[in-house]
C-alpha cells in the first residue's frame, strides 16, 4: 500500500506516494528524477548516496522514504545556487578532486556537513569525515586538499 | 623546451562542473519512455550440466514481458580474446553447462526490477552437479574435471578483422589438462647464464584475485527501433568501438546499425572492457520486444561476475654476479582465469610484455600458463599482469640484494635498461626514464636514512656488508622500513580497432569542436585531448567543445584500455587539429596575400610575421573560407595507428612481433610502519616517479598516479577476493577492504619528463603503470622494517604476525 509523504527537497516541497519498502534513494532518483544522488552499493557501504536529512548526512539507500516524511533533504542538485557553484564544488573542480565523478555528489555533501560543523578541521578530521565515502579513482589526496582549501578560505 | 600555452598546465577538467553538480549522466541514470528492466538468473553451482529449464511460471507472472535462455541464442559466442588459436568460449547464457557460481543461465525483462527479480525465483532449472576444480594445481592434474570440452564453430574476431596469423588450435601444442593458453618466450642461453652466476635464488610468489571496485555498477540500456532496424546502446564501457563490433556480430546486425551512445562511466580500471552477458541480453530483449531494456547489476553481481584480477603463482629463479648484475632469469607463471578464458591468454603474455622492458636480462626463459578453474572469470585490471609479475621479480631482487650485501637501489640501477635499448622483440626504447625515476623515488622516502638493511646472506659464500644500525627503534613496538619497485606499461598496442581517428571542426567565432571516439571514465581524456587540440590550433581550452564517446558521431578510436589514450588518440587529435590549422592558414594567406610560411598565429589572430599589424582574426578567416571555398567551413581530420611502424600483431603465444611504440615507466618507493604486536602494516609515505614522457595536464597526471598508488597499496595490504569452493565470500565493500580516506599515505609524485618523440608533445602512458610497483615496494619495506619476507599478497596482519613468530 502506498502512502503519501511530504518531502522538502532542496527547499522545494513534494508530495510523493511511496511504498513502505522504498528507500529515500529510490524516491529521489526514480520518483523525483534527482539522479545526482548515486547508488554505488545499495547496502550502506560506499557513501555515494549521501544526502543531508535535516542537515545531517545519511546513506539514503538505508533510509526508508516513509521515515523522512516532513523532513528536509539536501541533495547535490541544491548545492549550487543561481548557477553559481558552491565553494566546495569550485574547489573540487579546481584541485582535481573529481575523476569519474561518481563519488563526488556524496563526497561534497559529507564535506559540506563537516565544514558547517567544524569550520577549521585538521587534515585527520577531514579524512575521518569522508571515511564513509569510497573513492576508487583519486586515492583521496586531492579531495582532502580541496576540502582543506575551502576550510582555509583559499581564494578559489 | 618549447613554450606551451595549454598543454602541460594543470587546467581544471572540462567535465568537472557537470560532475560536481550532479548533472553528469551515467548509464545507471538513464530512463527512457516505456523502458523495461532486466535481471539475470545465475548458476548456484561451480560446475554443472543443465538438464532442463522450465520458465513457464515466470513467463505467466504479470508484468513479465520475456524470458530467454541459452536455447534461444545458442549460436552466439564471443570473448575478449577471439583468435583462431584461442576461439571465444563465452556465451551470453549457458547452453550446456555452467562453469562458475554466477554463470548466466536465463534473463528476464519485466516492467520493474522487482517483478523481474520475482520472475527469476519462478524459473526452474534442473542441474546435474559435476566435480569441480578450484585451483590451477587441481585443474591441471590428470583426471581433473574437464571444464571446456567442446570444439567451437564459426570464425574468430581476428579472422573477421583480417588480422589473424596462421596459428592453429592451441590445444594441439599445449597438452595440459584445462590449460586455456600458454606463452613461451626465451632469449639467450638459460643454462649458460646460470653457469655464469655467482649466486642463484629460487622463490615462489603468489598474488590474490582482486576486484576493480569502480563505483558505478555495470549497467546497459538498449533501445531498438524496429522500423529502422537500428539499435541504440548506452553501456559501461572503455571502448565503444570494440563493444560495437562484438555486439553487432553477436546480434547479427550490420555494424552501422548498432550505435553506442555517450554516457559517463563511473570508473572502470579494466573491468568494463569485456562484453558482458547483461549487455547482450539488454540488446537482444530490446530487439525482441521493441522496447528499451535496462540492466543494472547489483554490487554483489559486480564483484562476482564482471571480472577480477588474475590470481597468479610465479616461480622464479634468478642468477646474479657478485656485483648484482643479473645473468639469467627463469620464470614460470600460472594464472587462474576462472570458468572462461577471459583475458587469460593476454595476462600470461603481459606478465612478460609489461616486465621485460625493465631489466636487461641476457639469458631469459619465460613460460606463462593460464588455466581454467570453476572460479569467477578473470579479466583485465589496471596493469593487467604487471602488479603480479613485478611483485615477484622485485621482491626477489630485494632478497638477492640482501643475499649478496648490495643496496637494492644500486642493484636496480645496475640492471635497468636505458634510452636507445632495443628490446629482444625489436621494440626500441626511444626514451627511458627508469634511472631518474629510481633515484627520485628512493630519495622521496629518504632511502639512505630510512633503510634498516636487514640482510640474509646466509650460505651464499659471499661476504655480506654488516647491517647498518637500525633507526634506533629496535625493541619498540612500531618499526619502520623502506622498499622500492619499478614497473612499465605499454602506450597502446595493436588491438581492435588498431587505430584512432579524430576530427576538428572550426566555427565562425574562432572556436572549435573536437570529435573523438574516446570515452571518459574518469581518466580525464576529454580534457587532455581538448588541450592537445587547443594547443595545436592556438586557441584556449575554453574555446573547445567536445563530441565524444558515440560511435555514430565520432570516428573510430582505440578505446581507453592498453593505455593508448594519450599517445594514440592524442596523436590523432593533434594531427586533426594541425590539419584544420593548415587549412585556416591557407585561407588567411590568400586574404592577406602572402605565403603561408610568412604567417604566425597567436590569441586567435593570424598575422604576417614581418608586419604583425597585418592580421586577421580566426573567426574572419573561417567565415572567409566558407565564402571562398564553396562553403568549406574547415574540418580537419587525423588518424594514428596503435603502432605506426608495424603491421605485425604481437603473438600472444610466442611473444614475437612489436608490442608498443612507447613504454611508460615508473619507480615507486614506500616507507611503512609495522606494528609488531598486531602485524598491521601502514604505508606512511609513498613516492612515485612516473616517466610519462610529458604531462599533458599536470593535475590529471597526478590524479592518475595517486589513484594507482591507492589501488596498489590496497592490493598490497588488504584487498583479496575470498573464495571457498567457488563461492565468493566478500562481495561487498564492507568485507572487501579497499583503501578509505584515513588509509591515505603522504604521497609524493613527480614525473620524469623524457619527452617521447612518438607522443603528442612528448606524452605517453600514465594511467595504469604505477599500481604495479606498490606490491613489491610494500613487501620489501616490511622486510626492511621487521626482517621477515611475505611471499604472497595481500600482506595481512595474520601473515606478518605468523612470519614474526615463525
Ligand atoms: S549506495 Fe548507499 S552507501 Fe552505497
Ligand atoms: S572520482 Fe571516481 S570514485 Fe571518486
Amino acid at each position: 500500500m502506498k502512502r503519501l509523504i511530504n518531502l522538502v527537497v532542496n527547499g522545494e516541497s513534494h508530495e510523493v506516494a511511496v511504498s513502505p519498502e522504498q528507500t529515500l534513494l529510490e524516491v529521489l532518483r526514480e520518483e523525483l528524477g534527482l539522479t545526482g544522488t548515486k547508488k554505488g552499493c545499495n547496502q550502506g557501504e560506499c557513501g555515494a548516496c549521501t544526502v543531508l536529512v535535516d542537515g545531517k548526512p545519511v546513506s539514503s539507500c538505508l533510509v526508508l522514504a516513509v521515515s523522512v516524511n516532513g523532513k528536509s533533504v539536501s541533495t547535490i542538485e541544491g548545492l549550487s545556487q543561481d548557477g553559481r557553484l558552491h565553494p566546495l564544488q569550485e574547489a573540487f573542480v579546481k584541485y582535481g578532486a573529481i575523476q569519474c565523478g561518481f563519488c563526488t555528489p556524496g563526497m561534497l555533501l559529507a564535506a559540506k556537513y563537516l565544514l558547517e560543523n567544524r569550520p577549521k578541521p585538521s587534515e585527520q578530521e577531514i579524512k575521518e569525515a569522508i571515511n564513509g565515502n569510497i573513492c576508487r579513482c583519486t586515492g583521496y589526496v586531492k579531495i582532502v586538499e580541496a576540502i582543506s582549501a575551502v576550510a582555509q578560505g583559499a581564494a578559489l | 623546451m618549447a613554450e606551451y600555452t595549454v598543454v602541460g598546465k594543470g587546467l581544471p577538467r572540462i567535465d568537472g562542473p557537470e560532475k560536481a553538480t550532479g548533472r553528469a549522466v551515467f548509464t545507471v541514470d538513464l530512463k527512457l519512455p516505456g523502458m523495461l528492466h532486466g535481471k539475470i538468473l545465475r548458476s548456484p553451482h561451480p560446475h554443472a550440466r543443465i538438464i532442463s529449464i522450465d520458465s513457464s511460471a515466470a513467463e505467466k507472472l504479470p508484468g513479465v514481458k520475456a524470458v530467454i535462455t541459452g536455447k534461444d541464442i545458442s549460436a552466439v559466442r564471443y570473448a575478449f580474446v577471439d583468435t583462431p588459436r584461442y576461439p571465444a568460449d563465452e556465451r551470453p547464457l549457458a547452453v550446456d553447462k555452467v562453469r562458475y557460481i554466477g554463470d548466466e543461465v536465463a534473463a528476464v525483462a519485466a516492467v520493474s526490477e522487482a517483478v523481474a527479480e520475482e520472475a527469476l525465483a519462478l524459473i526452474k532449472v534442473q542441474y546435474e552437479v559435476l566435480p569441480a576444480a578450484f585451483t590451477p594445481e587441481e585443474a591441471v592434474m590428470p583426471g581433473a574435471p574437464v571444464i571446456h570440452e567442446n570444439t567451437l564453430e564459426g570464425t574468430s574476431a581476428w579472422e573477421d578483422w583480417g588480422a589473424a596469423g596462421r596459428a592453429g588450435d592451441y590445444r594441439d601444442e599445449v597438452d595440459i589438462n584445462n590449460a586455456s593458453a600458454r606463452s613461451a618466450i626465451s632469449f639467450g642461453d638459460i643454462g649458460e647464464g646460470f653457469r655464469q652466476a655467482d649466486h642463484i635464488r629460487e622463490d615462489r610468489f603468489e598474488t590474490a584475485a582482486t576486484a576493480h571496485c569502480a563505483l558505478e555498477p555495470h549497467a546497459a540500456v538498449a533501445s531498438y527501433d524496429p522500423v529502422n532496424g537500428k539499435l541504440d546502446l548506452w553501456l559501461s564501457t572503455m571502448g565503444i568501438f570494440l563493444k560495437r563490433f562484438v555486439l553487432s556480430k553477436a546480434l547479427k546486425l550490420p555494424i552501422s546499425k548498432v550505435r553506442v551512445r555517450h554516457s559517463y562511466v563511473g570508473g572502470a580500471f579494466g573491468g568494463k572492457i569485456d562484453v558482458f552477458p547483461y549487455e547482450f541480453c539488454a540488446a537482444y530483449l530490446s530487439m525482441k520486444l521493441g522496447r528499451p531494456v535496462k540492466f543494472e547489476l547489483d554490487r554483489e553481481e559486480v564483484f562476482t561476475t564482471t571480472r577480477q584480477r588474475h590470481p597468479i603463482t610465479v616461480n622464479i629463479k634468478t642468477g646474479v654476479k657478485k656485483d648484482g648484475t643479473i645473468v639469467a632469469q627463469d620464470i614460470k607463471v600460472y594464472a587462474d582465469n576462472g570458468g572462461y578464458r577471459g583475458s587469460g591468454a593476454i595476462v600470461v603474455f603481459l606478465c612478460h610484455g609489461f616486465s621485460f622492458p625493465i631489466y636487461k636480462v641476457p639469458n631469459y626463459r619465460y613460460e606463462g600458463i593460464a588455466v581454467y578453474t570453476n572460479n569467477p572469470i578473470r579479466g583485465p585490471q589496471r596493469g593487467h599482469g604487471a602488479p603480479q609479475i613485478r611483485f615477484a621479480i622485485d621482491s626477489q631482487l630485494d632478497l638477492l640484494a640482501r643475499d649478496i650485501g648490495l643496496d637494492p637501489v644500486e642493484m636496480m640501477l645496475k640492471n635497468v635498461r636505458h634510452k636507445g635499448d632495443i628490446l629482444p622483440n625489436g621494440d626500441r626504447l626511444t626514451r627511458c626514464g627508469l634511472t631518474e625515476a629510481i633515484k627520485g623515488a628512493s630519495e622521496g622516502v629518504n632511502w639512505a636514512a630510512g633503510r634498516r638493511q636487514f640482510v640474509s646472506g646466509a650460505g651464499t659464500g659471499i661476504k655480506v656488508a654488516t647491517a647498518a644500525k637500525g633507526s634506533g627503534k629496535d625493541g619498540t613496538r612500531f618499526r619502520r622500513g623502506v622498499g622500492i619497485s619499478v614497473c612499465s606499461m605499454f602506450s597502446g598496442a595493436m588491438y581492435y580497432p588498431f587505430a584512432s581517428a579524430a576530427m576538428v571542426k572550426l566555427h565562425d567565432d574562432g572556436s572549435a569542436t573536437l570529435f573523438t571516439g574516446s570515452q571518459e571514465l574518469g581518466q580525464g581524456c576529454y580534457t587532455t585531448l581538448a588541450q592537445v587540440a587547443a594547443e595545436e590550433l592556438g586557441i584556449g581550452l575554453e574555446d573547445i567543445r567536445l563530441v565524444a564517446g558515440d560511435t555514430e558521431l565520432t570516428p573510430i578510436d582505440l578505446g581507453s584500455f592498453l593505455s593508448g589514450g594519450a599517445l594514440v588518440t592524442g596523436n590523432a587529435v593533434k594531427l586533426a587539429a594541425a590539419d584544420a590549422r593548415r587549412q585556416l592558414l591557407e585561407v588567411a594567406a590568400e586574404i592577406l596575400e602572402v605565403r603561408v610560411e610568412e604567417l604566425g598565429y597567436k590569441d586567435k589572430q593570424i598575422y604576417v610575421r614581418e608586419n604583425p599589424a597585418k592580421s586577421i582574426p580566426y573567426g574572419r578567416a573561417i567565415q572567409a573560407s566558407i565564402f571562398r571555398k564553396n562553403g568549406n567551413p574547415i574540418i580537419g581530420s587525423g588518424s594514428y595507428k596503435g603502432y605506426p611502424e608495424t603491421d605485425r600483431y604481437p603473438s600472444l603465444a610466442k611473444g614475437k612481433g612489436l608490442f608498443t611504440s612507447a613504454y611508460g615507466f615508473a619507480a615507486q618507493a614506500v616507507e611503512v610502519e609495522v606494528d609488531t604486536l598486531t602485524g598491521k602494516v601502514r604505508v606512511l609515505r609513498a613516492a612515485t616517479f612516473h616517466d610519462c614522457g610529458f604531462p599533458l595536464n599536470k593535475t590529471i597526471v597526478e590524479g592518475q598516479v595517486q589513484g594507482c598508488v591507492s589501488m596498489g597499496m590496497g592490493q598490497a595490504l588488504s584487498e583479496e577476493i575470498v573464495l571457498e569452493k567457488g563461492q565468493l565470500f566478500n562481495a561487498s565493500f564492507l568485507n572487501y577492504r579497499l583503501p578509505i580516506a584515513t588509509d591515505t599515505p603522504e604521497t609524493l609524485d613527480d614525473v620524469v619528463e623524457s619527452l617521447e618523440p612518438n607522443g603528442p608533445f612528448g606524452a605517453k602512458e600514465v594511467g595504469e603503470g604505477s599500481v604495479a610497483g606498490m606490491l613489491a615496494a610494500v613487501a620489501n619495506a616490511v622486510h626492511d622494517a621487521v626482517g621477515v619476507r611475505i611471499y604472497s599478497t595481500p600482506i595481512t596482519p595474520e601473515k606478518v604476525l605468523s612470519a614474526l613468530e615463525g
